[in-house]
C-alpha cells in the first residue's frame, strides 16, 4: 500500500470540497468495511481518503419527516437501523433483513450511505429500497439533488453518485395501506455470508386484487433491479399461490444471473424462481401496513 | 552438585498401569476437574503474548514476491523498479540464499522445498523474493515492482492425473529427508509425481472378493480447504550475539524449527533458538518450516532483525488440506459381514511434499475403517500436483478417508436392508483382534461410542422424515485413528524454594489448552492446585525437546513427560525428607507444599529447602521422558505388532433439514462422542469435540478452495467462508468415552483431532437418509444437492 493522505472533515461541505473529481484515488470512507476489502486487494488504492466519521450530528439521525416518511441520514449504521423503532414501525420488513445482513461486527460499523454508494450488487438492502420507492440525496459543491434508487445502480460496483457528490441522506417514503412485503436472502455458504440471491417483493392490495407489485432481485444479478414481467404477472390478479408461482417463472425467466463461487448461473436462476415464489407466499401472510 | 534427574530409556518406557477399577477409584483433586482455563483472562484483556504482535528495535519487515504462474522455469527476476523505491532495504532471491546456505531445500519427509524458488516455480503463490523495508506499506508496495519472466511448464492439477504416464514431472528428483524414524523408508525417487506409495495387505483380498456374495465399489472424493488460522503465520528472526540466531515463531514444533534450520546452516542445535507464545490457533498449519528458514536466511544475510508475517490472503498459498480421491471396494457376505475391503487413495499433495507422506501413509493404513475384516488391501500415493502444498490439518487425512469408508458402509447397509447402527456392530472390531497392519486392538472403546450415539439420537425410535419441501433425516458414522509413533516428550518440572512450581516443556497452547492439562497433571501428582503452577512456553535455550505439538499426542506423550518429572521432584523430595527425618521414604506423602509422615511429622518446603542447600532457597528439578513403543512396518505389506500407543475411537450423528428447492441443508443436531481413556479437563474436552465438529460441519458443507488455472480465486475470509454462530446446529453436544487408557497419563488419551474424523459421512448419510440422494464428493453445497436431487428426479439443472 502506498501512503495517501487521510482527512477528517467536520462539516459535509468541507468534505464534498475535499473530493476531486478528476483523482479516481480519492474516496469518502463510512464504515470503511467495504472499502478496506477492495484495498487488501489493491482493487483501490487511495490517494486521499475523507473520512465522515466527524459528520456524525444530523447526517446520523433517523426521523420521521413531515409527510410520514422516514428521513435517514447516510452514516447512520445498520446496527442502528436495526433497532430503530422508527424503522420498525415504518418498515418492518427493512428490520427484519438487517438482523441477518452479515453479522454484528460489521453492522456495528457499516453506514446505509456506504452501503448504498459501494454499488455492489451482493446487498441486502438496495432491493428492499427498491421496492419501498426510496430516494437518495446527493450533495456536492455544485448544489444538491434527489435520485431515486431506481436510478442509482448502473451496473456491477456503478452507481450514479457522480465522484464529487455524496449521499447525504435517505428518504423512505410513507407506504400507502394494505401493502405486503417481504424480503427473502439466501446465502450458499456459511449463514452469515452476502447473499446469493436477495429478492424483495412489496404489493398493495385494494378489494383483494393486487393493484400494484413491485418485485425486486439482486445478489444473481449484476445489479439490484426490478422485474417488470414478474410485477406485470401480478398486477391485476388475485394473491394465490398459483399467481406466485407464475411470478416467480417470470422472474426466473427474465434475469440473467452472473457465475461466481457462490453458485452457476443456472442454479441462480432456480434460486431466483423459488425465493420471489416463497418472498410472495410470505409477504401473503405477513401483516400488511395500515392507515395511521 | 548433581541434579537427581531419572531418564526413562525409549526402550523400557512403560507406564505402570494399576488394574481399570483402581484407577477409577483412586481420588483425584486435579486432575479430572474442569477448571477454566490458566490463560483465560489474560485472553481477555489481551495481555496474552502474540508472536504475531512482537516487534524488535531495528526490524525490517518482509513481504514476499510469488510466482503467478504454476508451473514454470524462472527465466530472470528484476529487482532494480523495486530497488529505487525510497525505504527498501534489499530484495533477496533464491540465489542470494544460496550464498549462505548452498543447499536451501527442506522438508520434513523430502527435501524438496526450496526457501525461496530456484530455477523453477511449482504452483501459484510460491515464494519467489522477498523485499525487505522497515515499512510493511513500502515493502508491499515493493514487492509488486519486482519482476519475474517465466517459461510456462505445462501444469498439472488432479491428483490421479499425476501418475498417469506422461503428466509433467513436477520435481526432478527426490531427497528423502530421514530426520523421522517413521518416514525412514521414503526412497530417492525421479520421474514420477508419486513421492510414496504406502502399501497395507491383509489376508487375500482376490480370494476375499471372489467369495463374496456381493461386491461394491465406489468413488469418494474432497476438496482442498485451509486452516483458517485467526492468527496467521509469522516469524521473526535476530542475530544472537556473534554467531547465534534467535527466531521468534507461531510455530507448533520448535524442537523440529531448531533441527532444520541448524541443518540448513551447517550450524550446531546449540547456536539456533526457536521460542513460540501462544497460538492464535494453527490446526496443523503451523508445523515442520514455513516462514522460519526464510527469516533465518534474510536476518543473515542483512545481519538485521527481519520480521515475516503473512496476511490472511497469503495463507491460503502457504498450507492445505489435502483434497483425496478414494476408490473403496467391499466384499459382502450375505449375512451382513464385510468380507474382503480394497481402498485405494490419491492424496494431492501439491508442490511440495511437506509432511503429506506421512499423512498418506498414517492415514491410508486406518482406511478400511474401525471394521474387523479378514481380507485386505490398502495403497496409498502421496503425489505431487501443482497446487500449493497440503500438509497437516487436525486428522492428518483421516477425515478424507473416513468420508469414503463410512459413506460406503451406508450404502452397503441401506442395499442389504441392514440398520445403519446394526451394520456397525457387526462388523467392529473389537479389542484384542488384529487391525489390518497386525497390531492388536486393545483400548479401544468402539462398542461404547456406538451405544452413546445410539442413546443421544434415540435411534431406536422412529423418525419423523417431514413432508412438503423441508425433509429430515439422520444419520451416523464412526472412525479412527493411530496416534503417530514413534516419537518422545521430555518435559521438566522445577519446585523452588517456596514450593511453588513451573513445568516447562515444548507444547505449544495454540488454543487446544494444553498449558491448563500440563498444570492438572503437575499439580495432580504433586499435590498441589492446579492455578499455581506455571506452564513455561516452548524456548528451545530453555525447554526440553518434545517431537512437536500435533497429531492429538501431547496430552498423552508430554502429559506422561510431565507426569513423571513431577514424579522425579516428588521422589527427591521426599528422600531429602526421609533422610533428614530418618524414617522411611514409604511413610511419607508430600502435598501442600510440604512433607508429611505417618507419624504425624511434617517438613515445610523451608526445612526441605534447609536440609538440602543449608538455606531457605534453593530448587528441586525433576525430569520425565517418555517414548512409546514403536515397531517399524513392513514396507511391502504394512504389517507391524505396534503400530501406535493409542488408538483414538470417534463417532458422529447428525439430524438434519434439507430444503429440496435449493439443496441447502440444515443441521439440527449435531452429537459428537469421542473415545478420551480419560479426560483431564472434561469441560475443554468436550469444547475440543464441539470445536472439531463444527470445523468440520464447514469443510462439510461449503468451505473448499477454488481454482483457476491454479490461482484460488476465492483467497480470503470474505470469499472463502467459515462456519459462524449461526452455522452452529442447535443442538450441539459433545459426549466422553472414559475408560482410562492403561499407559495414559492417569489413563488420558488425546482428543484434539477426534471431533472431526465422523462429521461429514455423517451428515452426507442423513442426507441420503431424508432425500435418498447419495453424494460422493465434498463439499455438500447446495448447489451440489440440488444438481443430486434433480438429476435423480430426472430434471437435471443446465451445467452452466
Ligand atoms: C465480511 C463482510 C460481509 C458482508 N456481508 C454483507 C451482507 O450479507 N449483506 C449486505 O448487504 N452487506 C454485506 N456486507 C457489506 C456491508 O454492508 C457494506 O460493506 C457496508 O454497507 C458498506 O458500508 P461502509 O460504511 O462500511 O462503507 P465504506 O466501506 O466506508 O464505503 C463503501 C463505498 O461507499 C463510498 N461511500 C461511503 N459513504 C458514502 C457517502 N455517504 N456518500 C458517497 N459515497 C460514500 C466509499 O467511498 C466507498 O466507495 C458485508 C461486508 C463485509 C466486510
Amino acid at each position: 500500500m502506498k501512503n495517501f493522505e487521510l482527512v477528517e472533515p467536520s462539516t459535509i461541505d468541507e468534505a464534498v470540497a475535499l473530493l476531486d473529481p478528476e483523482d479516481t484515488g480519492v474516496r469518502a470512507i463510512a464504515g470503511g468495511t467495504a472499502l478496506m476489502l477492495m484495498m487488501k486487494t489493491r482493487l483501490f488504492q487511495p490517494t486521499r481518503l475523507v473520512s465522515l466519521r466527524r459528520l456524525n450530528g444530523a447526517l446520523r439521525t433517523v426521523r420521521t419527516d413531515e409527510n410520514g416518511g422516514l428521513r435517514i441520514g447516510a452514516l447512520t449504521t445498520l446496527t442502528e437501523l436495526e433497532h430503530s423503532p422508527l424503522v420498525a414501525k415504518a418498515v418492518p420488513v427493512m428490520s427484519r433483513a438487517l438482523r441477518t445482513l452479515s453479522n454484528v461486527r460489521i453492522r456495528n460499523v457499516a453506514t446505509i450511505g456506504g452501503h448504498l454508494a459501494h454499488g455492489d450488487p451482493h446487498m441486502d438492502l438496495p432491493p428492499i429500497l427498491l421496492t419501498l420507492g426510496a430516494r437518495v440525496r446527493a450533495v456536492s459543491s455544485r448544489g444538491e439533488r434527489w435520485i431515486d434508487v431506481a436510478d442509482l445502480f448502473l451496473g456491477y460496483y456503478q452507481t450514479a453518485i457522480a465522484r464529487d457528490e455524496l449521499i447525504a441522506e435517505v428518504d423512505v417514503p410513507l407506504q400507502p395501506v394494505n401493502v405486503h412485503t417481504w424480503y427473502a436472502k439466501f446465502t450458499a455458504l456459511s449463514a452469515d455470508d452476502w447473499p446469493t440471491v436477495g429478492t424483495a417483493v412489496w404489493y398493495r392490495l385494494e378489494s383483494g386484487v393486487i393493484a400494484e407489485a413491485r418485485v425486486a432481485v439482486s445478489a444473481a444479478t449484476e445489479r439490484p433491479m426490478r422485474v417488470p414481467s414478474a410485477e406485470a404477472a401480478l398486477t391485476g390478479s388475485s394473491p394465490t399461490v398459483q399467481m406466485f408461482a407464475k411470478a416467480a417463472d417470470a422472474a426466473a425467466d427474465e434475469v440473467h444471473p452472473l457465475a461466481d463461487i457462490r453458485g452457476s448461473a443456472a442454479y441462480k436462476r432456480e434460486m431466483v424462481r423459488v425465493h420471489v415464489r416463497r418472498a410472495l407466499e410470505h409477504a401473503s401472510r405477513a401483516r400488511s401496513t395500515e392507515a395511521e | 552438585m548433581t541434579i537427581p534427574a531419572r531418564f526413562t530409556e525409549p526402550a523400557d518406557t512403560t507406564v505402570e498401569a494399576p488394574p481399570k477399577a483402581k484407577r477409577k477409584a483412586a481420588v483425584r483433586r486435579e486432575v479430572g476437574r474442569s477448571i477454566p482455563r490458566l490463560e483465560s483472562h489474560a485472553k481477555v484483556d489481551g495481555s496474552a503474548e502474540y508472536i504475531y504482535h512482537l516487534r524488535l528495535p531495528g526490524m525490517l519487515q518482509g513481504k514476499i514476491c510469488r510466482s503467478t504462474v504454476p508451473h514454470g522455469r524462472i527465466v530472470r527476476i528484476d529487482a532494480s523498479a523495486a530497488l529505487a523505491i525510497e525505504g527498501v532495504h534489499a530484495v533477496i532471491t533464491g540465489e542470494d540464499i544460496r550464498t549462505l546456505i548452498p543447499d536451501p531445500y527442506y522438508g520434513p519427509a523430502f527435501h524438496d522445498q526450496p526457501i525461496l524458488a530456484i530455477g523453477k516455480v511449482r504452483y501459484v503463490g510460491e515464494p519467489v523474493a522477498v523485499v525487505l523495508a522497515a515499512d510493511l506499506h513500502v515493502a508491499e508496495e515493493a514487492a509488486d515492482q519486482v519482476v519475474v519472466e517465466y517459461e510456462p511448464l505445462e501444469p498439472v492439477f488432479d491428483e490421479v492425473a499425476a501418475t498417469k504416464p506422461g503428466a509433467p514431472i513436477i520435481h526432478d528428483s527426490l531427497r528423502p529427508a530421514g530426520m523421522f524414524p517413521d518416514l525412514q523408508y521414503l526412497k530417492g525417487r525421479s520421474g514420477t509425481n508419486v513421492a510414496l506409495d504406502a502399501r497395507v495387505l491383509h489376508g487375500d483380498v482376490e480370494k476375499g472378493f471372489a467369495e463374496a456374495d456381493q461386491v461394491f465399489e465406489n468413488v469418494f472424493r474432497s476438496r482442498k480447504v485451509v486452516h483458517a488460522t485467526f492468527e496467521p503465520t509469522v516469524s521473526l528472526a535476530e542475530l544472537n550475539g556473534s554467531n547465534g540466531l534467535t527466531i521468534h515463531t507461531s510455530s507448533q514444533s520448535p524442537s523440529y524449527v531448531r533441527a532444520e534450520v541448524s541443518r540448513l546452516l551447517g550450524w550446531p542445535e546449540n547456536r539456533v533458538r526457536v521460542r513460540t507464545a501462544f497460538l492464535g490457533g494453527s490446526f496443523g498449519a503451523k508445523l515442520y518450516i514455513k516462514l522460519e528458514a526464510l527469516v533465518a536466511a534474510c536476518a543473515l544475510l542483512v545481519r538485521k532483525p527481519v520480521r515475516i508475517g503473512l496476511t490472511m490472503e497469503e495463507e491460503f498459498y502457504t498450507i492445505t488440506k489435502h483434497g483425496a480421491t478414494v476408490r473403496i471396494k467391499t466384499g459382502m457376505a450375505k449375512d451382513g459381514r464385510i468380507v474382503a475391503r480394497e481402498v485405494e487413495t490419491w492424496w494431492n499433495g501439491g508442490a511440495y511434499a511437506d509432511i503429506g507422506p506421512r499423512v498418506s501413509q498414517k492415514s491410508g493404513f486406518t482406511a478400511a475403517g474401525p471394521y474387523d475384516i479378514e481380507n485386505v488391501s490398502l495403497i496409498n500415493y502421496a503425489v505431487y500436483t501443482n497446487d500449493p502444498p497440503a500438509g497437516a490439518l487436525r486428522g492428518f487425512g483421516i477425515s478424507q478417508i473416513v468420508w469414503a469408508y463410512e459413506c460406503q458402509n451406508d450404502i452397503i447397509a441401506r442395499s442389504l436392508g441392514i440398520d445403519p447402527l446394526e451394520f456397525r456392530r457387526r462388523n467392529i472390531l473389537h479389542d484384542g483382534r488384529p487391525h489390518a497392519t497386525g497390531t492388536i486392538m486393545t483400548n479401544a472403546e468402539i462398542d461404547e461410542v456406538l451405544d452413546r450415539l445410539s442413546d443421544r439420537m434415540h435411534w431406536d425410535v422412529l423418525f419423523d422424515h417431514g413432508s412438503g419441501p423441508v425433509r429430515r433425516g439422520r444419520g451416523l458414522a464412526i472412525g479412527f485413528k493411530a496416534c503417530i509413533a514413534p516419537t518422545t516428550s521430555v518435559a521438566v518440572v522445577n519446585v523452588y524454594g517456596d514450593g511453588s512450581c513451573c513445568v516447562s516443556c515444548s507444547t505449544v497452547d495454540m488454543g487446544q489448552g494444553s498449558d491448563t492439562a500440563m498444570a492438572q497433571i503437575a499439580a495432580e501428582t504433586l499435590g498441589i492446585s492446579t492455578e499455581t503452577v506455571r506452564v513455561i512456553h516452548p524456548d528451545t535455550d530453555v525447554t526440553p525437546y518434545d517431537m512437536a505439538t500435533l497429531g492429538s499426542r501431547s496430552t498423552y506423550h508430554m502429559g506422561n513427560a510431565v507426569r513423571l518429572a513431577a514424579e522425579d521432584a516428588r521422589a527427591q523430595l521426599l528422600r531429602i525428607a526421609a533422610a533428614t527425618l530418618q524414617t522411611d521414604i514409604e511413610e511419607l506423602e508430600y502435598r501442600d507444599g510440604a512433607v508429611i509422615s505417618r507419624s504425624g511429622a511434617r517438613m515445610t518446603m523451608r526445612g526441605l529447602m534447609l536440609a538440602r542447600f543449608g538455606m531457605q532457597a534453593g530448587t528441586v528439578i525433576g525430569m520425565g521422558t517418555f517414548t512409546p513403543p514403536y515397531t517399524k512396518p513392513d514396507p511391502r505389506t504394512g504389517q507391524s505388532p505396534q503400530i501406535t500407543p493409542y488408538w483414538m475411537l470417534a463417532g458422529a450423528a447428525a439430524e438434519i433439514e434439507v430444503d429440496t428447492e435449493t439443496g441447502r441443508i440444515r443441521v439440527t443436531k449435531l452429537v459428537n462422542v469421542g473415545d478420551v481413556g480419560c479426560a483431564i479437563n472434561p469441560a475443554i474436552a468436550k469444547r475440543q469435540l464441539n470445536g472439531a465438529g463444527t470445523m468440520q460441519l464447514g469443510f462439510t458443507l461449503f468451505e473448499e478452495m477454488r481454482f483457476n488455472e491454479g490461482q484460488v480465486i476465492n483467497a480470503s475470509l470474505a470469499d472463502y467462508k467459515i462456519p459462524g454462530m449461526l452455522d452452529v446446529p442447535e443442538d450441539l453436544s459433545a459426549e466422553l468415552v472414559e475408560f482410562p487408557h492403561e499407559h495414559g497419563p492417569f489413563g488420558a488419551k488425546g482428543v484434539g483431532e477426534t471431533g472431526m474424523f465422523s462429521v461429514s459421512p455423517a451428515i452426507a448419510n442423513a442426507l441420503c437418509d431424508a432425500i435418498g440422494v447419495r453424494i460422493m464428493e465434498l463439499p455438500l453445497t447446495p448447489e451440489r444437492v440440488l444438481r443430486a436431487i434433480r438429476e435423480s428426479e430426472n430434471r437435471p439443472l443446465e451445467s452452466e
